[in-house]
């Protein structure tokens, strides 16, 4: 599948999935206008990656700095699409990465990871 | 005159430590530029990265309570494409920390179910606002947005450093301002 790249603008976040690799990866910030807009076709095509994906290896990460509520439940969505690719058998790995100086992104990963129940979770500290 | 007359009103807000205010009708590019610059202002002044995410986190959900709720609107029409929706917003600092305020109209008729709402949220601890910030995630979804009372207040009250506070004020027969304050 063809690369997807967005880039980051002031209120939505840099999308770089790179199915080739199996490496995807979202990160800055999120409180775009309009949620669905942007997120919906990110779900289209990540449902028709996942959905061919088998028993392949995949990794997500995510690196957000900041999200606000409507797009928390964006990100639960996106959690709960790769948790159930890793329930019919592929190998998923999901990486939250957080700023060490807000604990406010690091409890979140918590809360979302631990809903995780096919896919392997880590929770990391962002680097640089 | 003129000059004395505006310096006042700023003296007002000046005295209550007020830094930003906006008051006027609010759109998603208002909240843009408005957060823009308070991102900025916040920068300068060293705070702390957390102390700093919290404050903005407030301010953006406060300012979508009032573009997506706010009882006094103009609708879209020919000449205007977007809804509009009045509120007031103001962010303060003093000795203790930042505090950002909203206030709108809302009707009369969504008080009851609002204060409920809010009582619940102003008494819980964090680990209880954790569970229903999770809970209200899984009960609706990104195109929804949950009428009055949703997520949003529960984020308010989790990037706060203390319990939010709010209040009621009848206005006319139908509408009440509402009025919520949150510390960091």
């Amino acid at each position: 599948m063809e690369k997807l790249e967005i880039a980051a603008t002031d209120r939505s976040p840099a999308v770089s999935f790179d199915f080739d690799a199996h490496h995807l990866k979202i990160s800055g910030e999120s409180y775009p206008e309009d949620v669905t807009a942007f997120y919906n076709p990110i779900f289209e095509i990540l449902d028709q990656y996942l959905g061919a994906l088998g028993e392949a290896s995949c990794r997500f990460d995510f690196e957000l700095i900041y999200f606000n509520s409507s797009s928390a439940k964006a990100i639960m969505m996106l959690m709960e699409k790769l948790d159930e690719a890793a329930e019919e058998g592929a190998s998923v790995t999901v990486n939250w990465y957080y700023d060490e100086e807000d604990d406010t992104m690091e409890e979140l990963g918590e809360e979302f990871g631990e809903d995780l129940e096919h896919a392997s979770f880590n929770l990391e500290k962002m680097t640089g | 005159m003129l000059a004395q007359e505006l310096y006042d009103v700023r003296a007002v807000m000046q005295q209550k430590g007020i830094m930003f205010a906006y008051c006027g009708y609010v759109t998603e590019p208002v909240l843009s530029g408005v957060g823009e610059a308070l991102k900025q202002k916040l920068a300068i002044q060293d705070a702390d990265t957390k102390t700093v995410r919290s404050v903005f986190a407030i301010f953006v959900e406060q300012m979508q309570n009032i573009i997506r709720y706010s009882a006094e609107k103009v609708p879209a029409g020919e000449e205007a494409p977007m809804e509009l929706r009045f509120g007031l917003l103001t962010i303060g600092q003093d000795e203790d920390g930042y505090t950002v305020h909203a206030g709108n109209l809302v009707e009369n008729a969504d008080i009851e179910r609002m204060r409920t709402r809010l009582s619940a949220i102003q008494a819980m601890d964090k680990d209880a606002l954790k569970a229903a910030y999770k809970e209200q995630l899984k009960s609706t979804r990104p195109d929804e947005h949950s009428k009055g009372a949703g997520i949003g207040f529960i984020e308010i009250a989790r990037r706060a450093s203390q319990p939010i506070a709010f209040d009621f004020m009848a206005v006319d027969e139908n509408h009440a301002f509402f009025a919520l304050k949150a510390c960091v």
